[in-house]
């Protein structure tokens, strides 16, 4: 159907494995009548800078984190991609579309989820809602019933289903938003903060299937969060994104090298004396600090990942027959990278 | 491009559908409205019936479609009715869309945009239809109201009539778009029509009483070609060939005012998106 006709792009990029590609993409929201404003006040508005020069590229059933405080540039950046904001210069191709030229063909590829209430018509039920959203993808009356009866199955909806929106809680909107995205089984999904109001055995629930959409059916997902653990454990990548510009763009664990490339490994001891540890431990050439409470020795270094003091320290601590009761390591996360970039 | 043009237009009644399935489920919602309108209708026939009384035998014989004002007067509220929904609809549903955060997600799918403006207004229309039938029907079953003249030929009329003045809709909507409020299509044809267009009394005596100034505004509004032609082929029974003054007239503003319209409304769909207030109102 639209989509069988949206999956034929013209362009190159048919082939490719880029699914939504971002290219020097900035934003600048206008004061509208600015000029007219410029007359009658003096301290008039200025135009909002949401986004300078961003290029990414997501691939084909690939989850892309992206990540950024309040107002860096998040929201703008998926509704650009969804042709609901319209981009000041730069390019977002989808699927070898044109999100400005060819945002129909667009919309027939995507499917976007946010944690926007206003969304759905509040005196209509969740299956009345997602009927008239069916229809406008163009299904028939049968196909749109089979398919939001999969869905509500999928995201455990059914007992839901005939209430009315305005009376559902805050975790089933955010469901039925998800529902309503998958409906026409879009080939490139954005989801905005999608775990935001779910209890934990739902976000759980939200991660597995957001996973089997990327791995089975091969489904290219943008995905917005603040969890940032939930980002670091979906995501093969992950753009950061602070005022407006991309600072970074690769795994999580590279990411977090960017801001600190050493991590400090904390080892509980028992069976040993302070003073033979100290005495044993010199010869290794390394800065240790020592903390002894009752029988117990904490001893932390720092360290390259993945370098091999570490395992010098073990043999070490096993010829004194010490007993290893912990080891705990501790690199740099996500928010100290977050919190490094806000700083700049 | 042709291929889906073709498909845009087979999906087109499937899609005028979900708007009027979702606006008539909305409307139903609250049930007491509907009620009291047929209420209100009745009430305003009847009160029209007994006004009618008062001229019995007084009337102007120069005006040849007002010998008894009930006819005239309940063909010009059924009509005006219908032309209230032509221009006001669509900036009213876009402008409820915008205070209801939905217009976001409607302009998410792959709909374009003419098939967002025939849809956003087909459940009003098909409401109109109603009431408006309804002015007639307690005229005619309540107190005796006869036409001598072609029902179907009012319809064309009718149907021209409202399609010039939805081209007046979709400028309205495009104020309602950009400026959020304020609009000044809404306000110039909401309150002229009713005065201007010759929906109580005939056009002929605003010139008489004020003056060939004022009297020219009825010549500039749609509404009074509409009226006229609807007039004179119901209540004195005319043809097609002594109608065709206004029907080239409504002709001719629909050949101009249709494509500036939907070229006006495109470009304020597209200032909004460069803005990115489309939820904003």
């Amino acid at each position: 159907m639209s989509v069988a006709q949206a999956k034929n792009p013209p362009s190159k990029e048919r082939d490719s494995e880029v699914a939504i590609r971002v290219s020097d993409l900035s934003k600048t929201y206008p004061v509208p009548f600015a000029r007219i404003r410029a007359l009658v006040r003096r301290n008039s508005k200025k135009p909002v800078k949401a986004l300078s020069n961003v290029s990414l590229s997501i691939n084909k059933g690939e989850i892309f984190g992206l990540i950024g405080r309040n107002g860096a540039g998040k929201t703008t950046l998926t509704k650009i991609i969804a042709t609901l904001v319209q981009p000041t210069a730069g390019s977002v191709s989808v699927l070898g579309y044109d999100s400005v030229r060819k945002d129909e063909a667009v919309r027939r590829l995507i499917g976007l989820a946010t944690a926007e209430e206003r969304s759905f018509y509040w005196r209509l039920s969740a299956i009345q809602n997602l009927m008239f959203f069916a229809r406008l993808h163009g299904m028939s009356g049968r196909s749109a019933k089979n398919r939001i009866n999969e869905l509500f199955e999928l995201l455990e909806l059914h007992e839901v289903a005939r209430r009315r929106f305005g009376e559902l809680s805050t975790g089933n909107k955010q469901r039925l938003a998800v529902a309503r995205a998958l409906l026409p089984n879009p080939p490139v999904l954005l989801l905005d903060e999608p775990t935001r109001s779910l209890d934990p055995l739902a976000a759980a629930r939200m991660r597995e299937l957001i996973q089997f959409l990327s791995h089975r059916q091969a489904v290219s997902i943008l995905f917005t969060s603040h969890n940032l653990s939930e980002v670091e454990s979906l995501c093969a990548r992950v753009a950061i994104i602070s005022r407006g510009r991309i600072r970074g763009i690769d795994s999580p664990a590279n990411l977090r090298m960017l801001t600190q490339n050493t991590e400090r490994v904390r080892i509980l001891l028992r069976s040993v004396p302070l003073a033979q540890l100290h005495g044993a431990l010199m010869h290794l050439g390394m800065d240790f600090s020592f903390e002894e409470e009752s029988e117990r020795v904490s001893l932390s270094l720092t360290r390259q990942p993945e370098d091999d003091s570490l395992d010098a320290v073990l043999k070490t601590l096993n010829q004194l027959n010490a007993t290893v009761l912990d080891i705990e390591t501790e690199r740099a996360t996500l928010l100290d990278l977050l919190t490094q970039y806000e700083k700049e | 491009m042709l291929t889906g043009l073709i498909m845009s237009l087979r999906l087109l009644p499937r899609r005028i559908l979900a708007f009027v399935i979702r606006d008539f489920r909305l409307y139903v919602s609250y049930r007491m409205q509907f009620f009291l309108r047929i209420l209100s209708v009745l009430t305003v026939v009847t009160i029209l019936f007994f006004m009618s009384k008062i001229f019995s035998g007084f009337t102007d014989p120069r005006f040849a479609q007002w010998q008894d004002p009930l006819p005239s007067w309940i063909t010009g509220l059924a009509v005006l009715n219908y032309f209230t929904t032509g221009f006001q609809s669509l900036a009213n549903s876009i402008r409820q869309e915008q205070m209801q955060g939905t217009l976001e997600s409607v302009l998410l799918t792959p709909i374009n945009l003419p098939t967002v403006i025939v849809a956003s207004s087909a459940w009003d229309f098909l409401e109109t239809t109603f009431f408006s039938f309804l002015y007639i029907f307690f005229g005619r079953v309540i107190f005796n109201v006869h036409y001598r003249g072609s029902f179907l030929l009012a319809v064309a009329f009718l149907l021209l009539t409202t399609l010039v003045l939805a081209c007046l809709g979709i400028l309205s909507a495009s104020f309602t778009m950009v400026f959020k409020r304020g609009d000044p299509f809404g306000v110039f044809l909401g309150v002229g029509s009713a005065l201007f267009s010759g929906v109580f009394f005939p056009t002929e005596l605003l010139r008489e009483y004020a003056g060939p100034k004022l009297g020219f505004i009825s010549f500039l509004l749609p509404a009074t070609y509409g009226l006229d032609g609807i007039r004179q082929v119901l209540i004195q029974g005319h043809g097609l060939s002594q109608a065709k003054r206004p029907l080239i007239t409504l002709l001719i503003l629909l050949a101009i005012l249709l494509p500036f319209s939907l070229w006006v409304f495109g470009r304020a769909v597209r200032k909004a998106k460069r803005e990115g207030s489309l939820i904003q109102y």
